[in-house]
């Protein structure tokens, strides 16, 4: 009898995509309820409650944000340790990559280099980041997050990680689709070419949502007295801890 | 001195020398095939059009069968072939192919149902019989009764010759790339390999073999405008010529293919025509049915290419700055026919001109395309002198083709000869006629004989530039030894030709000294070599007065049974000689099946020769006998002229037909 | 066709001799005067014969048909033979393609590459069946699936899609779109009898489908149009079916 095949390698990629995936249809449900400021102040409060489990279970219960980032977490973990081993092993391979990109000049291959260059650094804000909400998911809100992007100096990092994970997670759903033959349709080049405009719009999209709310939040950051109280409140939902 | 020891030396990677590779390996012998490139990139893999082979599965292909593919290449070969082998091959090619099948080539299958074709620029509707959807289709190609051509869509040599290398790499065949081979190795008739050329490092290396086949394909490039690649210069030819003893046959027979594009003389299949395309003069006048009012454009190659010279010399060509040119219609074939079926024509069209071929028609004119001539061999595939060396595809003359080979006989005879050759060659193996006595003094005196020559080469001073001779010699071929031929021309070609050779020997590489990798010294010895080719083809033409096949001679219009059926056989014993020695073979007719007669196109002008008639009532006699007595097709077959016994065990059984016997 | 004076053709050349311990590689540029209807196979043989005899290329059919004469063409991988001149700039660089041993100049040792890759996937129909009869009538196939074969089959092993992949830059170890394409080609045929566990042992790891990190280069550069992206994704699947198994 024939020996029994490896199984890792296939369980390997199918994780990194899967992971992948969870990570994109996340980040790109992050944004928007991260947008809400944009909406109102009143707005991004609701988000919060929602997520702290206010219109479930009728209180707020800030750990389940922990949870969720904890969970977050893990497949962000996941995904980060099984996609290095993508990366250039050392640097006669990046070299030789680098080299490959200047002088062959092909779209495809620089995204990866972006998507590459981009998780590295997600690597380390996103770390930071998810550290953050595990360990403070009360410091929430309109003016707590404000706070923590002007007063906690997070702005700077917030405008590299938006930069990044947009960037990476459409190129990375693009290159998903393509992978794996998704919606290729009769003619798969025609396809992927739809999934090229889609891919940058998506990232232009995303990428103005998110810079608008920063803006908002570092604009709110600046304006809003926080000596008083960082605690939003609200003018409809009342509770105890905020 | 690098010596490397085999059963079979195989000097050529493409259809016929891989064939032959597996065919003796299966045997249980050791083979190492020389390339000059990789065995894909053999030129076999630019055959577009086609294999014939008599399956009879398509409906146009109804009724076929070994004896009308067997007519039809007699007839296309105007009555010079060897009509025993044509026989071996016909019955053969059915095999072959579906070997081919086995392993791997994705064959063009029949679909059940209507479809449409255009046939006589009509469209026509052809209903495909239920049970054969699935199995091997054919097209049409020219000469042929039957619709005989299997293919895959337009790269049929290409998946054949995949398939067959990958059969090779099964089989675990020794293959050295880039080894050249530069001289054969022999001592008292018999030959013992070849000293070949390693073309990256330089490295001269002995192969001693028992036996040896040269299976180098043709030699087209002697012309200044060819189909063929650029690596069909000849070498294999010239091997055995160079040996001295080993002779070539009907050197003089070269076909021109009426369809390269121009100016390139990339060739657009004949598998267009056989669609459907048409031939159209300036005037967009289809001009063929004028000349061909039978066949048309599917007369045979030779046929069309003459017409098309003549409607050219009326002044109906295209002028162009290249010269003057026809057109090749495909528009009518419809944009999905020729996205599927002839995409390869498609982007040749795009690549090389710059248009689209379902809207745009081709600039075409007739092109140097195939040697019919070559090392001249046993139906065994072993040269007639020299024992031990072996031949087989374009590179040699067995004699299928005689005068004119008939479109995808030739890679059909690729596979054909090279399953029956590396039989014929196990057998030789396994006798005691192979046991070898050579000394390796005598190895040495090869190799250092081929040393020197290089040496020479690069050392040489003041010399002449071989760029300048090979340039002369490709004109001088074209246009003294083309299409139609006179004596005047001829004698011209063959004089400045003598003339290129003796300064050859003169060459010099310039500037590039390298012993390694060095295309100046490889143009130079390549040169010399091919003057030698050029002149037995010039010579052999000068001497033949009398038209047949490809040969077409302005002064002796008619074919000449009675003074000219018979091979031209070349060979060079001396090498200071500046002119092969030339001598002649007949072609006899008391043992043909099938008695010279007329091929059927223009008016019949052949002087038949006196014994012609009586054969002729001999053949319509016992056939009419036999059939009167029921015998079948077969019976009456071997009554005229058998050839069975001829053929190796396992390839005497009777073909399954669909339609026949299935 | 028009009195508008031809261009004049600078091709750059990245030039090296292995065999020669002296040299180095180092760009050269040649002049020549365009015609019409010039390829680079008509340019470098120009060259060739006017300007350097010791220039080495490969050319063999020189109709974009055998894939000898792969090389970059101002960065680009593609077909030299077929590569009209009309439509570069008047500023050529042709260089040899990367990863495959080299010969000298622009020619590249690709045969051996190949060979190694046919011989590593057995890039040949593996039948376990006594021997094959072939007197009788072929194996019948359905005519879509034939086509759908050699669609895959046109392949010419020119070694573009080797140049055009930044995976393989970094790992030559990966077998690259030509691999993938050809166990494509065989898996989707019925007269090999491999399993897919087989094909899983021959491309189910790093080197093979699940090496490939979708850039798309060998997509892009195949001078034949193989379906290579498509044909991928349809390997990862059907790999990632059998280690489901
Ligand atoms: C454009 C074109 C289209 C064609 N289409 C068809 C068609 O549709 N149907 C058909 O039946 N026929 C066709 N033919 C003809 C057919 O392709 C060839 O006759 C046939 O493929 C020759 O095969 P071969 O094996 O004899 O030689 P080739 O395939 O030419 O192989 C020759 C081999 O010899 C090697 N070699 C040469 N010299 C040396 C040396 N000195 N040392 C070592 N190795 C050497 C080469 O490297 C090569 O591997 C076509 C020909 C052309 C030009
Ligand atoms: C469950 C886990 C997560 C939670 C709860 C969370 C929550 C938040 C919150 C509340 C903000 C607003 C700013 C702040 O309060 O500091 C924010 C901003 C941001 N987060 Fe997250 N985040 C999570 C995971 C991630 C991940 C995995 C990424 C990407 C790697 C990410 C990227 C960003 C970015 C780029 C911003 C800036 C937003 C903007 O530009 O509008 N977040 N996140
Ligand atoms: C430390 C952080 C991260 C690193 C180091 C990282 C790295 C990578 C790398 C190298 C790839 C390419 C893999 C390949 O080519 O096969 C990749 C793919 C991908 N990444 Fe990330 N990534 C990170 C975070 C993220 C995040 C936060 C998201 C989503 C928002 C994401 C989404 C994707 C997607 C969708 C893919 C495509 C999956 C695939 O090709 O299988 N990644 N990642
Ligand atoms: S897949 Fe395309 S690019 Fe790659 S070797 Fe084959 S033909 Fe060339
Ligand atoms: S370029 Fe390389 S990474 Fe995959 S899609 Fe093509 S093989
Ligand atoms: S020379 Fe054959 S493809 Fe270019």
């Amino acid at each position: 009898m024939r020996q029994k095949i490896d199984k890792i390698p296939a369980r390997l990629d199918l994780t990194q995509s899967v992971t992948g995936l969870i990570l994109g249809l996340f980040i790109m449900g992050h944004l928007i309820f991260e947008a809400s400021i944009l909406v109102s102040n009143e707005m991004m409060y609701k988000v919060t409650v929602m997520f702290e489990g206010y219109y479930f279970l009728g209180q707020t219960h800030p750990a389940i944000v922990s949870l969720l980032a904890g969970f977050i977490s893990i497949v962000f973990i996941a995904h980060a340790g099984i996609a290095m081993r993508k990366f250039p092993a050392n640097y006669k391979q990046f070299k030789t990559m680098q080299k490959h990109i200047s002088i062959f000049n092909h779209d495809d291959t620089s995204l990866w280099m972006v998507q590459a260059f981009t998780g590295f650094i997600m690597f380390f804000i996103g770390s930071v980041h998810l550290y953050m909400m595990i360990a403070q998911p009360e410091h929430i809100g309109p003016f707590a997050s404000s706070n923590r992007v002007v007063h906690e100096f997070m702005g700077p990092l917030y405008v590299l990680l938006l930069l990044s994970v947009v960037s990476h997670a459409f190129i990375g759903l693009y290159r998903l689709a393509l992978k794996w033959g998704f919606m290729e349709g009769k003619d798969y080049r025609a396809s992927r070419k739809r999934f090229k405009i889609l891919m940058k719009a998506f990232i232009a999209i995303y990428l103005i949502l998110g810079s608008l709310s920063l803006a908002k939040y570092t604009y709110i950051g600046m304006t809003h007295d926080f000596s008083t109280c960082a605690k939003y409140k609200s003018k409809t939902i009342n509770l105890e801890q905020h | 001195m690098k010596v490397i020891y085999t059963d079979v030396l195989i000097i050529g990677g493409g259809l016929a020398g891989l064939r032959v590779a597996t065919g003796v390996k299966e045997r249980g012998h050791d083979a190492v095939v020389l390339t000059l490139v990789p065995p894909k990139r053999s030129h076999s893999a630019a055959a577009q059009g086609g294999m014939q082979a008599s399956l009879a599965n398509s409906k146009m292909g109804e009724g076929d069968n070994e004896d009308v593919h067997f007519s039809d290449t007699i007839k296309g070969s105007d009555w010079g072939a060897d009509q025993v082998v044509a026989r071996m091959f016909t019955h053969c090619a059915p095999k072959a192919i579906r070997e081919l099948a086995h392993w791997g080539v994705p064959w063009t299958r029949v679909k059940r149902g209507d479809r449409e074709a255009v046939i006589n620029a009509k469209k026509v509707t052809i209903t495909e019989k239920d049970e054969a959807h699935g199995l091997i289709t054919a097209r049409d190609f020219g000469g042929t009764k039957k619709w005989r051509t299997c293919y895959t869509s337009d790269g049929t040599g290409h998946s054949m010759l995949y398939a067959m290398d990958n059969k090779a790499h099964e089989d675990k065949v020794e293959i050295h790339e880039r080894l050249e081979a530069l001289s054969l190795i022999h001592e008292d008739g018999r030959c013992y390999g070849a000293i070949a050329r390693n073309l990256m490092s330089g490295e001269l290396v002995a192969y001693v073999s028992k036996a040896t086949t040269v299976a180098t394909g043709g030699y087209g490039r002697i012309y200044s405008v060819s189909t063929n690649a650029i690596i069909c210069q000849g070498m294999g030819q010239a091997l055995a010529l160079e040996s001295g003893v080993a002779t070539l046959g009907n050197m003089e027979a070269i076909q021109f293919h009426p369809t390269a594009i121009v100016p390139v003389g990339i060739l657009t299949t004949e598998g267009c025509r056989g669609d459907g395309g048409l031939l159209l003069d300036k005037d967009g006048y289809r001009f063929m049915p004028d000349y061909e009012p039978d066949k048309k454009e599917l007369a045979s190659r030779d046929v069309v290419s003459r017409r098309m010279t003549e409607h050219i010399r009326k002044g109906k060509g295209v002028k162009s700055r290249y010269g003057d040119h026809l057109w090749l219609d495909i528009t009518i074939l419809g944009r999905e026919h020729i996205e599927k079926n002839l995409r390869e024509v498609k982007e040749i069209c795009e690549n090389f001109l710059g248009i689209d071929p379902a809207v745009d028609w081709i600039p075409v004119r007739p092109t140097q395309h195939y040697s019919m001539g070559g090392i001249r061999t046993k139906y065994t595939g072993e040269s007639q002198t020299l024992k031990g060396l072996y031949s087989c595809g374009e590179a040699a003359c067995w004699d299928l083709h005689g005068f004119n080979r008939l479109g995808g006989n030739s890679v059909s005879e690729t596979v054909v000869s090279g399953m029956l050759v590396a039989e014929y060659i196990s057998d030789f193996l396994e006798s005691s006629d192979s046991d070898m006595s050579i000394h390796s003094k005598k190895v040495e005196f090869f190799l250092n004989k081929e040393q020197k020559k290089l040496d020479n080469l690069l050392n040489k001073e003041n010399g002449e530039d071989a760029y300048v001779l090979r340039r002369r010699m490709e004109e001088i071929m074209m246009e003294k030894v083309g299409i139609f031929r006179n004596g005047k021309d001829l004698k011209e070609a063959v004089d400045e030709l003598e003339e290129l050779l003796k300064r050859s020997a003169n060459i010099e590489v310039f500037r590039s000294k390298s012993r390694a990798a060095n295309p100046a010294l490889v143009n130079a010895y390549r040169t010399q070599k091919m003057l030698k080719i050029a002149l037995t083809c010039a010579l052999g033409a000068y001497l033949r007065e009398e038209s047949r096949g490809a040969h077409s001679r302005e002064d002796f219009p008619s074919r000449d049974d009675e003074n000219w059926l018979k091979r031209t056989i070349t060979s060079w014993p001396d090498e200071n000689q500046t002119l092969p020695h030339v001598s002649y073979e007949a072609v006899d007719i008391s043992s043909m099946e099938m008695p010279p007669g007329f091929r059927g196109y223009g008016k019949d002008l052949t002087r038949h020769h006196p014994i012609t008639k009586v054969m002729q009532d001999k053949v319509d006699k016992i056939r009419q006998t036999m059939e009167a007595e029921g015998k079948n097709r077969f019976e009456i077959q071997d009554a005229l002229m058998p050839y069975k016994d001829k053929l190796p065990k396992k390839y005497q059984g009777t073909n399954a037909r669909f339609g026949e016997n299935v | 066709m028009n009195d508008k004076k031809p261009r004049i053709l600078k091709i750059s050349i990245l030039r090296f001799d292995p065999h020669d311990p002296d040299d180095f590689p180092h760009m050269e540029t040649f002049e020549i005067e365009e015609s019409d209807g010039m390829t680079l196979f008509i340019a470098l043989n120009e060259i060739r014969e006017h300007h350097d005899n010791s220039l080495k290329f490969d050319f063999v059919c020189r109709a974009g048909i055998c894939g000898s004469c792969s090389m970059l063409v101002n960065g680009k991988p593609t077909l030299a033979c077929r590569t009209l001149t009309a439509k570069l700039g008047e500023n050529i660089s042709l260089a040899p393609l990367p990863l495959f041993e080299l010969i000298g100049d622009l020619s590249i040792y690709t045969g051996k590459w190949m060979r190694y890759l046919n011989e590593h996937l057995e890039t040949w129909i593996h039948d376990k069946e006594e021997e094959l009869k072939f007197d009788n009538l072929e194996e019948k196939m359905e005519p879509e699936l034939a086509d759908e074969i050699y669609e895959l089959d046109r392949c010419v092993e020119c070694g573009c899609c080797v140049a055009g992949c930044g995976t393989i830059q970094m790992k030559p170890s990966f077998v690259g779109a030509v691999g993938l394409n050809k166990i494509a080609r065989y898996h989707l045929d019925p007269r090999d009898k491999r399993t897919d566990e087989e094909y899983y042992e021959l491309i189910g790891n790093e080197d093979g489908v699940f090496g490939c990190m979708t850039l798309l280069g060998c997509e892009d550069v195949c001078p034949k149009d193989l379906p290579l992206q498509s044909k991928i994704a349809y390997l990862r699947r059907m790999m990632i079916k059998a280690s489901m198994n």
